[in-house]
């Protein structure tokens, strides 16, 4: 048999975004993979360099589009430390929901775009039904429904309206008879079975070699979640478990997804609870002139203003839906960051496509790249 | 782990490698070390301190000198590890850490790429970002982008 | 088209129905009058035949059966185009949701094709970086005529959020022609739909 290489992308309904996926093949089985990246290098890190602290938001929304909050809350808490700022505690609550709410949003996404590629149409549309009311939540106090540039370093832009928490509630209680509907159309059915089950396996030891992080690497038994881990904003308070499956197979990155949805929906009722108990300020008061304005920086004034501003080094990691996003943000005094540098958890994982395609057939190449979620934006930044 | 355990466990290992280890939010600490020493601190870090998950590599351009930073997690500890080490700007080369951590392998090419540090014994420093032959470091000081108006008179040309 | 030596070479013409379709002769279409308007009362649309009957018979009367065909394909053309199935960055995102169950763009015979020969409609939602510029042109260039372009966002219209960057195509018209913007970060699936139904608009016109 003769071996050739072919091309998957940059334009193919696999990549879920752009990114080329070349593969040798023999016949139909897998001889070597290598992802080549790129064709959405949009320079976020470069641009955040000519941009104030706040307007680096802009930039966060759109590097991972599906969970643009979960972004904004990394670079948020990177350069509060770099900056030596420190949120009141109803901004961190907020975040946390924002959070967990873009988690339920960008793992519905997944469904969505994942049942399509092993050919199931009905789950899409049941997905993006109930995508569209999360969205409608972060619309009500956003008025965004994707890039919302709604966090800001010292708290976050404006406090929920009044009605968001009664509304929030009547959401959490419509989903969770819906991810029952979601498991009926896909682990309730044979054919799912036939097409994911044992495909795509990437075992816990190889996941840690590779920097493998998220569902990816808890659908392989490992125990690893930075909420619970590390904790950051106010995870330490709140009551969850951490979901895991065993098999490290395509079927298992499901059952991960689908059971942290729930706890989500767990973590939600414990903060809108609080939220509603605790008025207060979501804006940290003594910000720098700069920083202080909860929108843009006010006036001429406000840009040229240069304060001797002590220096520091930011640092921070969080479990997004995707997996483990890590910012460093490089603080030299100026209202703009000397540095920034994203981690991105898809970019690890698809780093070690070859661990987990080799050896497989090439019709099983949407269901297991599907399985790991790529969301090109955050991996080419 | 404090940074003084660090200190403790790193000294004896590897001399005057180590430039020192320093506090640092939210983290074991920050090691600081020549970069002779990397492919020793690696194997160091990775087998006797436990951190086995190399999270990230970067680096940062400080004109005179570039440094290269690398995070590394341990999941007995339940913590991160800075480690940091400055190349100089005229010979910004230092040992790949792909052969300890595979997983340092796309960081690295995408470090080579826009910081410009090479990486030593790497096995496929190709562009990954960039188009091939690209021959820019955009995340250089040096390297400055275009105001919108400037490009505007430019794209009319394009 | 045959050439002049093919026509010469072979000048009887054949008589089985497989030899009319052989290579090198004239295909026999040209000589088939044109779309009698029996077939076309055999369509499903009911309003559509008296409209149709009136434009062409005056379209006849007036600028003879070359040009009478058009307003059926521009019927059929803005009815039913088939966009190019493929995302870019954000934009692409409001693209999938315009297609889930609370927008449905398939009412409007929006339905996305991954193959470019398939496609009619090429909707660039989101960024374009210089390194998949010549990938686009390429796609561009494998649809099949009649196409058109619609530039989904701002990033697509100008460079939107990433203007500056090093590595972004200040706006996608500097690759391919662009018939219809859309702007917005992103744009909200009534705007994508809004500027499909705009182009329908400028293919109802479409003289040529
Ligand atoms: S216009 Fe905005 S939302 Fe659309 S691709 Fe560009 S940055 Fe993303």
């Amino acid at each position: 048999m003769s071996e050739m290489w072919i091309n998957m992308g940059p334009q193919h309904p696999m990549t879920h975004g752009l990114w080329n996926l070349r593969v040798k093949i023999d016949g139909e089985r897998i001889l070597d993979v290598d992802p080549e990246m790129g064709y959405l290098h949009r320079g976020i890190e470069k641009i955040s360099e000519d941009r104030h602290y706040n307007e680096v938001v802009t930039l966060m929304d759109r590097s991972c589009y599906v969970a643009g909050l979960n972004w904004e809350h990394l670079y948020i808490l990177a350069s509060e430390q770099a900056l030596h700022i420190s949120p009141p505690e109803r901004a961190e609550y907020i975040r946390m929901m924002c959070a967990e709410f873009q988690r339920i949003g960008s793992h519905i996404m997944w469904y969505a775009a994942f049942v399509q590629d092993i050919g199931l149409m009905t789950p899409f549309l049941y997905g993006m039904r109930d995508r569209d009311l999360v969205l409608d939540l972060f619309q009500s106090f956003t008025g965004a429904r994707m890039t919302y540039e709604y966090m800001r370093v010292g708290g976050v832009r404006n406090d929920l309206p009044p009605p968001f928490l009664a509304q929030a509630r009547k959401v959490l209680d419509w989903l969770v008879p819906r991810f029952k509907e979601y498991d009926e159309l896909c682990i309730g059915s044979d054919i799912f079975h036939k097409r994911c089950d044992n495909l795509g396996v990437l075992s816990a030891s190889e996941c840690v070699r590779h920097g493998v992080t998220g569902p990816m690497l808890r659908s392989a038994g490992l125990k690893r979640d930075l909420r619970k881990d590390r904790p950051y904003s106010m995870y330490r308070d709140v009551d969850f478990d951490v979901a895991l499956a065993d098999g490290a197979d395509v079927t298992g990155r499901y059952l991960v997804r689908m059971e942290e949805m729930r706890q989500s929906i767990r973590i939600l009722r414990q903060v809108l609870d609080w939220l509603e108990h605790h008025p207060g300020p979501v804006m940290a008061d003594q910000l720098p002139r700069w920083l202080g304005a909860p929108y843009a920086p006010v006036g001429k004034e406000g840009y040229v203003l240069k304060r001797n501003y002590a220096k520091g080094v930011g640092f921070s990691s969080i479990e997004e839906p995707h997996g483990e996003a890590q910012a460093y943000v490089v603080n030299e005094g100026s209202e703009r960051p000397y540095r920034v540098k994203f981690r991105s958890p898809v970019f690890a994982n698809i780093s070690a496509a070859r661990q987990y395609l080799v050896g497989y057939r090439v019709a099983d190449i949407p269901p297991i790249m599907g399985s790991v979620d790529p969301c090109i934006g955050e991996v080419d930044r | 782990m404090q940074p003084d355990d660090l200190a403790r466990t790193l000294s004896p290992k590897l001399g005057d490698l180590l430039l020192g280890v320093e506090p640092f939010e939210g983290m074991a600490g920050r090691v600081r070390f020549r970069r002779e020493g990397a492919l020793d601190l690696f194997r160091v870090v990775r087998d006797d301190l436990s951190f086995t998950h190399l999270s990230m590599v970067g680096g940062v351009d400080w004109v005179d000198h570039r440094e290269v930073f690398y995070v590394a997690w341990s999941d007995s500890l339940r913590q991160y590890l800075l480690l940091s080490t400055d190349v100089p700007a005229e010979d910004p080369r230092v040992e790949s850490a792909s052969s300890v951590w595979p997983s340092a392998n796309w960081h690295e090419r995408e470090t080579w790429e826009l910081v410009g540090v090479s990486f030593d014994h790497h096995p496929d420093l190709r562009h990954l970002l960039t188009p091939d032959g690209y021959a820019f470091h955009p995340l250089l000081r040096s390297f400055k982008l275009h105001e919108p108006e400037e490009l505007e008179v430019k794209s009319r040309h394009v | 088209m045959t050439t002049p030596a093919a026509r010469t070479a072979t000048p009887a013409p054949s008589e089985s129905p497989a030899g009319d379709l052989a290579l090198g002769k004239e295909l026999p279409m040209a000589d088939q009058p044109a779309v009698p308007f029996v077939e076309i009362e055999t369509l499903r649309v009911k309003e559509f035949i008296p409209a149709a009957k009136e434009a062409l018979s005056s379209l006849v009367a007036e600028q003879g059966q070359a040009r009478v065909i058009r307003p059926v394909f521009n019927w059929a053309g803005r009815n039913s185009l088939f966009p190019l199935h493929w995302g870019l960055a954000c934009c692409a995102i409001e693209f999938a949701a315009g297609f889930g169950a609370r927008w449905d763009a398939e009412r409007f015979g929006v339905v996305p094709r991954s193959s470019p020969r398939q496609a009619d409609l090429m909707i660039v939602n989101g960024t374009v970086t210089w390194k998949v510029a010549h990938k686009l042109i390429t796609l561009y260039e494998q649809m099949a005529e009649p196409k058109w372009v619609i530039a989904m966002g701002n990033c697509a219209t100008g460079g939107g959020p990433f203007r500056t960057a090093y590595s972004v195509v200040p706006g996608v018209d500097k690759l391919v022609p662009v018939d219809v913007y859309i702007a917005g970060c992103p744009p909200r699936p009534e705007a994508m739909l809004d500027g499909i139904l705009k182009l329908e608009q400028l293919i109802r016109e479409r003289k040529e």
